[in-house]
Parts: C-alpha cells; sequence; structure tokens
C-alpha cells in the first residue's frame, strides 16, 4: 500500500471517530443541560415577570402570560424539539466548526467559544508543553545514563524514584507544592491567572513566576516514568548486534550510545514524545484546577460546572482532532525513522 | 487437563523466581499491609464510620493537628478531655429548683482547650411557657468568673458548643473591657466578634492585650454548669458528658467538621484496593478477550473489532467520566465507577493482546486444533487465553495504581460515592476548606501519601511479576 492512500484511509479513520464521539458527546450533554435549561427558563419567566410587576405593567392574564413565555424561550433554547434532533443539530454544528457562544461570559468579558479556546489553549500548550519538553530532556539523559549502567547503585535509585514518582497523583503533588511554596514559604504566587496590569518584559516574568510551581509540579510526577522507559528501550537496544559491531570497530562508546543506539530507539521515544506532547494538549482538568491555571483543563471544568453546552462540545472536539491528528504524525514519523516498520503493516495483518 | 503436581511445580518455580526480586517482596508485604488495614477498619476504629463521616462530630476539635506534633514544637497544647456521664454525675448538686454541675479543670497546657461541649442534656416540661434554663459559667484560678452562656432554653435534647458562637465572643470581649478597661475601636470589635478565638481569651492572664495576644493561666479551673428548672419541669442528665476539646486530635489530626482523619484514612483504603483490584481484573479480562477474539477471528471481524478499539482509545477519558459523573446527578456509585474505568480502561491491553494473540495463532498447535475441527470457544478457552495469561496477571498489578488515581481524581472533582469514605473525597474536602492557604498539612499529606502508597504497592507487584512472568517482554 502506497503512503498517499495509507494517509488518506488513515484521515477517514480518524474524521469518522471524530464525528462519532462529537455524537456521544452531544447525545451526553444535551441529555444533561435539558434539566437546568427547563429551571432557567422558570427562573428568567419569574425575573421577567417580577419587573412587569415593579414597572406597574403585570399582564391581565398571568398564567397565559407565564406559558407564552415559557413556550418563547423553549423555541429559543430549542427544547420544543425532539431529543434526537437536538443532539443532532448540537453535533453537526460542532463538526461544522460553528461552537456558538456560552451564556455566561468566562476570562472576564468572552462569550464566544472560538475565542475561548483560542486563550486557552495557548496556555495550556505554555505550561504542558514546557513542562513535556523539560521532562522529556532530563528522562532521556538520565535514562540514557542508567541504561550504560544498568544494576549501579545510580540506576537502581533511579528506578525507585520512577516507581515512586508515578505513583503520586499529580494534582496532589500540586497541593503540597502550593502548601509549602506559596503558603508557608510564600515564594510564589498561589493563583496562576496573569496580572493583567503588567506589559512588556513585567508580564513575561510574572507569567515566568506563576509557571515555577505547576511546571515542576508536572515535571516532578513525569520525567521518573520517562527515565525509566527510556532506559529499558536503550537496555534493549544496546544488545543488539549493530551496537557489538560498532564498539568491535573501536567507535567511542560516547558516539555508539548517542550515535548509535539512540537513533535505533528513537522511533518508540518519538512516538512517545508525540502522544506526551499530544495528550498535554487537553489540559490535565484536575492539575490545572488545583494551581487555577487558566488554560483548557479548566475551562472543561467550568463549562461542564456551568452546563455550557457549546463550550463543552468545542473543547471535546478540539482535543479529540489534535489527539487524532497526532496519531496520524505519529503513524508517519513511525515510519520515516525506522525503515523496518512496514507503513499499514497492521492493515494487512 | 492441567495436573496439580505440574501446578505446584510451576508455582515453586514462580515463587523461587519471584523471590529474588526485592521489589516484589516489599510490594507483597505492602500489600498485605493494606489489606490487613482495610479488613480491620472496624476494629482498628470504629464500625459505624462510614454513616458517621457526613455528619458532623461535635465532640471533636475541628481542624487540629494529629497530636504527636507537640513533640516537635514543643509546645504542649490541651489535650481532649471527656467527662464521661458516670463521671459526670459525681460534681452534680441539687439546690432547690437549680441543679450545679460544678467540674474542676486543671489547665496545665501552653495552649488551651478548643471547646467547651456538653453532649445530651434533655429538657422535659409539661408547662408550655417555662422551659429549664442554662447558664455556664468559668471560675478562673486568679478567683475572676466568667459567664459564657446565660438563660439558654434547653427544648428536647440539646448539644451546648461555646467557641463558635458570636453571642459568647461577644460576652467574652465584653467581659475584658469590663475587667482591663480597654476601649475597642467598632470595627476591630465586629471582627473579633467573628474570629475571636474564644477559649484562649477565658483560659488567659487578664491584661489589656489579652483579646490580640492570649497567654495561657495555668491552675485549677472550674467550668460550671447551672441548670434552672421552673416548676412543671425537669432535666435528664443521666447520659450527658462534658467534653474540653483539645487542640490535637488522634494520630492524624481532624478536619473542619471535627471528623478523625485517621479513621477517614483507615476506611478510605477499603474503597482504594476495591476500586483498584475490581477494575484491574475487569479491565484485563475484557482486553485480553477483546484481543483474542479479534485475532483469531481475523480478515473483517479483526479490522471492525480494531476500529472500534482506535476509537475508544481516542476518547478522552477524563472529560467523559466527569460528563458521565455529572449525568448520574453528581454522584457516580462505587460499581458505576469500575464499571466506567473498565469501558475507558481495556483499549490498550486488547491491542497488545490481539498482537501476541496473532503470535500464537501461528503456533502449529492451534493450527491442528483448527484442522482437528476444535470449536471457536475450545480454541481460544483453551489453547489462545492461558497463554496469555503471564502477561494477564502482570497487567492486573498495573493497572490496580490508574484505576485507584482515577477514582480518587473524581472524588477529588466530587463526583465520588457519597456512602463511602474515600481518600480523593478527604482532598477534595480538604481543598474546598482551602487546607493548603490555611496551612493544614496533617489534611493535605496523609491522603495523598496513602494514595501514592496504595499505587505503589501495584506498582511494585506488577513490575516484579513482569520481570518474572514476561522475560521476553522484560526490555519493552
Amino acid at each position: 500500500m502506497g503512503m498517499g492512500k495509507y494517509l488518506l484511509i488513515r484521515a477517514i479513520n480518524a474524521l469518522i471517530v471524530l464525528s462519532i464521539v462529537t455524537l456521544v458527546v452531544s447525545a451526553l450533554f444535551v441529555k444533561m443541560a435539558e434539566k437546568d435549561l427547563e429551571n432557567r427558563i422558570q427562573e428568567l419567566v419569574n425575573s421577567e415577570y417580577q419587573s412587569l410587576l415593579q414597572q406597574n405593567k403585570a399582564p391581565s392574564d398571568p398564567e397565559k402570560w407565564r406559558e407564552e413565555r415559557i413556550a418563547y424561550y423553549r423555541h429559543q433554547f430549542k427544547l420544543d424539539r425532539p431529543y434526537w434532533w437536538r443532539v443532532l443539530y448540537y453535533a453537526k454544528r460542532t463538526i461544522t466548526l460553528d461552537f456558538g457562544n456560552t451564556r455566561i461570559p468566562i476570562f472576564g468579558t468572552e462569550r464566544n467559544v472560538k475565542n475561548i479556546i483560542a486563550l486557552a489553549l495557548p496556555r495550556t500548550i505554555l505550561l504542558f508543553t514546557t513542562a513535556q519538553i523539560i521532562v522529556i530532556i532530563i528522562g532521556l539523559l538520565l535514562g540514557v545514563k542508567a541504561a550504560q549502567m544498568v544494576g549501579s547503585l545510580f540506576d537502581r535509585a533511579l528506578s525507585i524514584l520512577a516507581l515512586i514518582t508515578t505513583s503520586i497523583p499529580m494534582w496532589w503533588f500540586g497541593m503540597m507544592m502550593l502548601l509549602i511554596f506559596a503558603f508557608k514559604l510564600g515564594w510564589f504566587p498561589a493563583n496562576s491567572m496573569p496580572d493583567p496590569n503588567l506589559t512588556g518584559l513585567a508580564h513575561v516574568l510574572d507569567v515566568a513566576k506563576r509557571l515555577v510551581l505547576p511546571v515542576t509540579t508536572i515535571v516532578f510526577v513525569l520525567f521518573g516514568g520517562w527515565a525509566w522507559v527510556t532506559r529499558n528501550i536503550m537496555i534493549g537496544t544496546m544488545q543488539e548486534d549493530f551496537i557489538m559491531a560498532a564498539r568491535a570497530k573501536g567507535v567511542p562508546e560516547r558516539k555508539v550510545i548517542y550515535g548509535h543506539a539512540l537513533r535505533a530507539a528513537a522511533p518508540p521515544i518519538v512516538t512517545m514524545t508525540i502522544f506526551s506532547l499530544l495528550g498535554s494538549l487537553g489540559g490535565a482538568i484536575i492539575t490545572e484546577s488545583v494551581f487555577n491555571w487558566p488554560g483548557m483543563g479548566r475551562v472543561y471544568w467550568i463549562a461542564i460546572q456551568t452546563n455550557e453546552i457549546n463550550l463543552v462540545m468545542g473543547l471535546t472536539f478540539i482535543s479529540v482532532a489534535l489527539y487524532l491528528i497526532g496519531v496520524i504524525i505519529a503513524d508517519i514519523s513511525y515510519g520515516f525513522l525506522d525503515p523496518r516498520v512496514r507503513v499499514g503493516a497492521s492493515a494487512s495483518m | 487437563m492441567v495436573r496439580w503436581v505440574d501446578l505446584k511445580d510451576s508455582l515453586s518455580n514462580f515463587w523461587f523466581e519471584f523471590k529474588r526480586q526485592k521489589t516484589g517482596i516489599l510490594g507483597i508485604l505492602l500489600l498485605i499491609f493494606w489489606i490487613l488495614v482495610a479488613i480491620g477498619a472496624p476494629y482498628i476504629t470504629e464500625p459505624d464510620i462510614p454513616e458517621k463521616w457526613k455528619t458532623i462530630w461535635i465532640e471533636y476539635p475541628k481542624t487540629v493537628p494529629p497530636t504527636w506534633v507537640g513533640v516537635f514544637t514543643g509546645v504542649s497544647e490541651a489535650p481532649q478531655y471527656v467527662v464521661p456521664p458516670e463521671e459526670l454525675q459525681k460534681y452534680v448538686r441539687v439546690e432547690g429548683t437549680k441543679i450545679i454541675i460544678d467540674v474542676p479543670y486543671n489547665m496545665k497546657y501552653d495552649v488551651p482547650p478548643q471547646d467547651i461541649v456538653i453532649m445530651d442534656i434533655s429538657g422535659n416540661s409539661t408547662n408550655r411557657r417555662l422551659k429549664p434554663s442554662l447558664t455556664l459559667k468559668v471560675l478562673r484560678p486568679d478567683g475572676e468568673e466568667i459567664t459564657l452562656v446565660s438563660g439558654l432554653k434547653i427544648k428536647g435534647t440539646t448539644d451546648v458548643q461555646v467557641a463558635r458562637d458570636s453571642s459568647v465572643r461577644k460576652a467574652v470581649i465584653n467581659w475584658v473591657k469590663q475587667k482591663t478597661g480597654i476601649q475597642l475601636d467598632p470595627t476591630k470589635e465586629f471582627q473579633l466578634v467573628t474570629t475571636l478565638d474564644t477559649l484562649k481569651v477565658v483560659f488567659a492572664k487578664l491584661s489589656p492585650d489579652m483579646l490580640d495576644n492570649p497567654q495561657a493561666l495555668k491552675g485549677e479551673y472550674h467550668i460550671i454548669v447551672e441548670i434552672k428548672t421552673p416548676k412543671g419541669t425537669s432535666v435528664d442528665l443521666s447520659n450527658t458528658k462534658l467534653i474540653l476539646t483539645g487542640r490535637t486530635y488522634g494520630y492524624l489530626g481532624t478536619d473542619n467538621k471535627g471528623r478523625d482523619l485517621f479513621a477517614g484514612i483507615v476506611w478510605g483504603s477499603r474503597v482504594s484496593l476495591t476500586i483498584g483490584i475490581a477494575t484491574a481484573v475487569l479491565t484485563v479480562i475484557v482486553g485480553i478477550f477483546y484481543g483474542v477474539a479479534a485475532a483469531y477471528f481475523g480478515g473483517w471481524t479483526d479490522e471492525l473489532m480494531m476500529r472500534f478499539q482506535e476509537f475508544m482509545a481516542s476518547i478522552p477519558s477524563l472529560p467523559i467520566l466527569i460528563l458521565l459523573g455529572t449525568y448520574f446527578g453528581g454522584h457516580i456509585q462505587l460499581w458505576q465507577i469500575v464499571l466506567l474505568l473498565t469501558v475507558f480502561g481495556w483499549v490498550g491491553i486488547a491491542r497488545v493482546a490481539r498482537s501476541m494473540a496473532y503470535q500464537i495463532k501461528e503456533q502449529t498447535y492451534v493450527e491442528a486444533a483448527i484442522a482437528l475441527g476444535a470449536g471457536t470457544g475450545r480454541i481460544i478457552f483453551r489453547h489462545m487465553v492461558p497463554q496469555l495469561l503471564p502477561y494477564a496477571f502482570a497487567q492486573m498489578a498495573l493497572n490496580v495504581p490508574s484505576a485507584v488515581l482515577a477514582e480518587a481524581s473524581l472524588s477529588f472533582l466530587g463526583l465520588g460515592d457519597p456512602t463511602q469514605v474515600t481518600w480523593g473525597q478527604i482532598l477534595h474536602d480538604a481543598q474546598n476548606a482551602g487546607a493548603a492557604v490555611n496551612g493544614y498539612w496533617w489534611w493535605v499529606i496523609p491522603p495523598g501519601l496513602a494514595i501514592a502508597l496504595v499505587a505503589l504497592t501495584f506498582v511494585l507487584l506488577g513490575t516484579a511479576l513482569d520481570r518474572v512472568l514476561n522475560p521476553r517482554l522484560r526490555r519493552l
């Protein structure tokens, strides 16, 4: 199978998955928001009635007026349509990238879902991608070092550290960091919302200061696992024949490790890199909530709590789309990096 | 047929290999520890903790650190002091229609008790207008007397708490003003009425700055409760307890509802272990069978099953779990959490199981079985799945931590099972009460450590099992 055809199939596949996920989320969320909307209509009609009363413009037949207003709002919120119609309606709108507005402004004054995502996504990228890059660098360096001296004290200590850190809930560690460094010692701000009064360099420094605690948290929880996996992959590669051959030829050890072995170990590492970079884009909902970091995860949580259908749909759509793009990129890069992997091998198996 | 001798042989071989994995042994020890804690929860603490957890624990101090903290700070803080009903009877005397309870209290600590609590006074009256009324005074070693509560009507069974009551605070502030002659500006006074640590002042040396900087006055105090019982009324003191709640409590302190965090942590182990193990076992079973079935049927069925697998893999699971949680009315019951985590968890295992099953399928004995006309079920159950068991066991252990973390995360978001005590919920309450801001470390550190320790237990077991059972996969 050719690369072009393979890519096409993958893309179509991704689109189908994306549509189904959108539909499922729509089905779930439309049902969930129903009750909330009904209550909201009651409240709206009640407050309207109160204000009419205050202006001495009370309707002559309150019951009829009430029914009319309720019918009007039900039409506005599309509650007069059947359930399946609403599910399809929201799913279709989302797939055609028409995300609409939220009812309540998020981030101050913003109500347009696209703009909210455009604000939140870069912040999540800034936080998680920075952290991930640090994790990958530390993880690779430590992992390679450990693989060089298997069974040494360093190797064993690293393995134990990796096992312990991966067992820690990231958000709990975040709470601990806040407790110690923000509240006890007061070194860093506890709130991650950037100061709106600062501009230019001061703004950059402000954001950087607010980044320290969340980034440290993410790095600490994740680097051990990375180092451990890298170590295991490297141990496997170092035992292969071409490494022996390179050593036998008298290639310097440094070059054997960083030039030969690490290059051969690259495909799985690159795949992992892509997946963790993309997996982080959705934002770890709880970690962002703990640090009050105004990114995708935080917005997602706010959206669910306030029953903002449009926002939930938009956020889900974007994160699933990003993930699927990541899967395709990972597949392609795997094919490029490792000639042994025949592209599309799984399809013809 | 599996023969007993073979089984015993392979088990002893396995144990021989496993014994050499130090991490595995540590994992087993930790697992035994957790099982003992989970089973022993009703005996280590009290059997009714899950029901009691939903209530406010009146007779316990609120948000106080563990008792052992004093060892490090060097400050002696008043411990919990309970006068049980039997002992209380000794201090009761009757003067006409007045009942007086005079409880001596030797205050020998740097920090006095947090609260005075009187539990279960029941008042009866045949007259609708008249009720028994209660007055609470403290007689201090310097001869001064403070009236904290005066003329409180007792209707039915009543509990009295004074430390957080603003009218008690007002009475104390007025007493201080009268005794020391200090003036307070109104904003300051208003602030004190809402924030004053009442008992620190009640048990303090008289001085003009005793409101801001109370110095404990040590010595013999008398807590005096006077109950007036007009005609036609009576009080029943047979169950009445008097408690001077401490500044520290138990092994792990208390939260803002006075709940004993040690009891919460011990009971929480049950949920964590149950969810973790149940989810891991179910997930792995589903994943293995899905993968094996896909590989066995092959062709279009395989293709379809793998498309579905990809679909499940690309769903962002935590947001969907949260959505489902709110969909179920804001709380997900335990079995629902297990089910949901299984639904989203089998994906990765199915993928690996499928690729392994493809290798097994190519082996001659499976082909022979197919040629001999063995049924689908027989081939899958007898020939393919048993080959995957070593992988499955290791995966079960390795999957527990993520289930434990997922349950804790959902509970932390407030979507957990409200009928259970879980570590995630304790952390949720801590976050809501601003435990980090207020420095209530004893409320934040232990539950998180417990989660991490359970997760670590199974990571240790899983990696050790993996190394022993799947030597080929060791380096993957």
